[in-house]
């Protein structure tokens, strides 16, 4: 027999509190469809996607009917394409793109992910075609996105791919101009990238993945945010002690939905389940942002000092919850604090209590980066560049993932506010310190050594 | 084998169960299997037990009332064949479902969703009622926990379900259970 209290607080966390997963995603090792001619290549990749994951999405559904829990986005990711394209130039790199797109409109998938390159050490002439095909490839296809990995820990910053991924991002924003910049927000600049982040922009299925894989992300922020309200309104002896075990108690009982969910979608496509990625995903809606859990908390607001000691203390608490209740969890695992996807974010950064620097500052102890930033339409190629270096420097030193997500939105300033729809959300140009300026640092080149592994103070 | 069912019910109070457990012990009997409940602050309980073979259904009763008198409970004892019903002699294979009725009491609320699953052949292992009033809907819930036979196409079934739900303005959810024990329990 259930008791009452395990039957309510499951209702409420999916009734009210907006605990979804956010996605199922399906990857895709593409590397057996190598050839070196684009129209056989084109068609192995749509087939072996479509027929691997042909029953994606009614299988969703279904698991979402029997369980209540909506599962908001169905993904494809694939091996990167800048490896398994390595032989095509960048106009057929589009075709790829192109075709990816193709089956993921046939199957009714959100996204797919891996029209990426791991450049952190050298560029191959896969990963040189691939980048120049980006900004063409996220403008003319729907669902494609796009990551490109440029430092690691033991690689260090590949400056040269940094200074020419500056110039993607603004080509990418420039092609799209009329929805501010759209393309932009498709494609993510990381440092470490894990090789099975279900979440997108910056889902590809790694090298040493299985031939297909099913993962899930859950996210929560709800969740989360009412479980420490509940808290902190009931416990008399409230402490960041508590609130600590309070979002690591909360972080398991998702992951816990989270496997339910993917393993039963795994066993009904028979593939091999991956991992759990419990992110702290926002989406544009009250309710489910990851700013209004730093409310909660007692902060004024998101930004406000104080705010990078409780991102810390979040991100650890999931992650700590999380591997609890799962032997798989993987991908990012932590809170993500985008900029236009989080209702709460993006109103403190179009009203000043945010700004890029703090931002930056608070990536350090967050899951991801700097992510979903739009950024005047000025703001230089490197300017976007050394923006981008900072945030992989502090990735690579710190021993973990950042991202860059940055859009450049054309003819926006400082406050201007744009909207990229859906999930993408919308939210202020935030303004960058000297941003349409030169910057002969980013034009040097070359790569900035890997950080000694000892000596650590 | 004398095997009675005994059915105690009244408020609750202390040494029901002392009393009675050791008046079947006078009669030698044997108390095989019980449970009992609260519901608000009335007392419930339902023991099975196993008499000498000279004793009786009747002469238990009769004790148990004798010797309770000021209690104010209703005791019966039943002779009892441990024939299982049909639904048990067939069981077909089910699946474990948490149907949730949330919304204000209303007449004919139970009857309405047990008629329903009755009639897609469901049966309700438990159920319970968390009514608190106020407008907090989680403190108007009601829960069935069911077995739904393999067969039932569990479409028709919510279909049916949700069209109570529409008339009685009540919203009714059917999960299954499994994903209250994940994240409830995290011992599994």
């Amino acid at each position: 027999m259930l008791t009452p209290k395990e039957i309510i607080s499951t209702l409420q966390m999916v009734r009210e509190e907006n605990l979804d997963l956010r996605t199922v995603t399906v990857g895709i090792n593409l590397t057996d469809c190598v050839s070196d001619d684009i129209e056989t290549f084109k068609r192995k990749i749509y087939d072996k996607i479509t027929r691997t994951a042909g029953q994606l999405v009614a299988t969703c559904n279904r698991i979402e009917r029997r369980y209540g829990i909506e599962v908001a986005n169905k993904r494809i990711s694939v091996s990167p394409i800048g490896v398994v394209g390595a032989p095509f130039n960048a106009d057929q790199m589009v075709e790829i793109a192109l075709t990816l797109d193709k089956a993921a409109i046939e199957l009714g998938v959100d996204f797919v992910g891996g029209f990426s390159a791991l450049v952190e050490k050298g560029m191959s002439r896969g990963d040189q075609a691939l980048i120049e095909a980006i900004p063409q490839a996220l403008t003319e296809s729907q669902r494609v996105c796009s990551s490109v990995n440029v430092a690691s820990t033991r690689a260090g910053l590949n400056m040269d791919a940094i200074k020419r991924m500056g110039v993607v991002i603004k080509q990418a924003a420039a092609m799209t101009a009329d929805d501010d910049g759209l393309a932009a927000a498709k494609l993510v600049v990381f440092a470490n990238i894990p090789q099975d982040v279900p979440f997108m922009a910056g889902a590809y299925l790694g090298i040493g993945e299985a031939d297909a894989v099913v993962s899930v992300g859950v996210s929560g922020p709800g969740v989360v945010k009412a479980a420490l309200e509940r808290a902190m309104a009931e416990e008399d002896n409230m402490d960041l002690s508590r609130a600590a075990d309070v979002i690591k108690q909360t972080a398991a009982r998702l992951t816990r939905a989270g496997e339910l969910v993917g393993r039963e979608v795994a066993e009904i496509l028979g593939l091999p389940f991956g991992i759990v990625d419990l992110s702290l995903a926002p989406t544009p809606n009250e309710n489910d942002s990851v700013g209004e859990i730093f409310e909660a908390i007692g902060l004024p607001v998101i930004g406000a000092p104080g705010s990078t000691a409780f991102l810390a203390m979040l991100n650890d608490a999931v992650k700590k919850g999380g591997a609890f209740a799962s032997s798989h969890v993987g991908g990012l695992s932590g809170a993500f604090i985008p900029v236009c996807e989080d209702l709460t974010i993006a109103r403190s950064a179009a009203e000043g209590t945010l700004a890029l620097e703090k931002l930056e500052a608070m990536t350090a102890v967050c899951s991801v980066g700097l992510d979903m930033i739009a950024l005047p339409g000025d703001t230089s190629a490197e300017m976007l560049s050394a923006i981008i270096a900072d945030e992989m420097a502090i990735g690579v030193i710190n021993k973990k993932t950042t991202a860059a997500r940055l859009i450049p939105a054309p003819g926006k300033q400082a406050g201007d506010h744009v909207v990229f729809g859906g999930l993408l959300g919308e939210g202020p140009v935030m303004a960058v310190n000297m941003g349409n300026q030169e910057n002969r640092f980013v034009r040097l080149g070359g790569r900035i050594p890997a950080p000694i592994q000892s000596l650590v103070n | 084998m004398n095997k009675v069912l005994i059915s105690v019910l009244g408020s609750d109070q202390p040494g029901i169960m002392a009393k009675v457990a050791s008046i079947i012990n006078q009669h030698n009997g044997n108390i095989e299997n019980l449970s009992q409940t609260l519901l608000d602050n009335v007392f419930g309980a339902l023991l099975m037990a196993n008499l000498a073979e000279d004793d009786s259904a009747e002469k238990l009763e009769q004790s148990l009332q004798d010797q309770t008198r000021g209690m104010n409970l209703y005791i019966r004892v039943h002779p009892w064949q441990a024939e299982p019903s049909d639904w048990h002699q067939n069981k077909p294979e089910t699946q474990p479902y948490i149907v949730t009725a949330i919304g204000p009491d209303r007449q004919g609320l139970v009857a309405e969703i047990a008629g329903e699953l009755f009639k897609h052949g469901v049966n309700i292992s438990n159920i319970q009622a968390i009514f608190k009033g106020g407008k907090n809907p989680m403190d108007n819930l009601m829960v069935f926990e069911v077995d739904v036979p393999r067969a039932v196409v569990m479409n028709d079934l919510r279909d049916a379900l949700d069209a109570i739900a529409s008339r009685l303005e009540l919203e009714i959810h059917v999960q299954h259970r499994r994903i209250f024990e994940s994240v409830s329990n995290i011992l599994n």
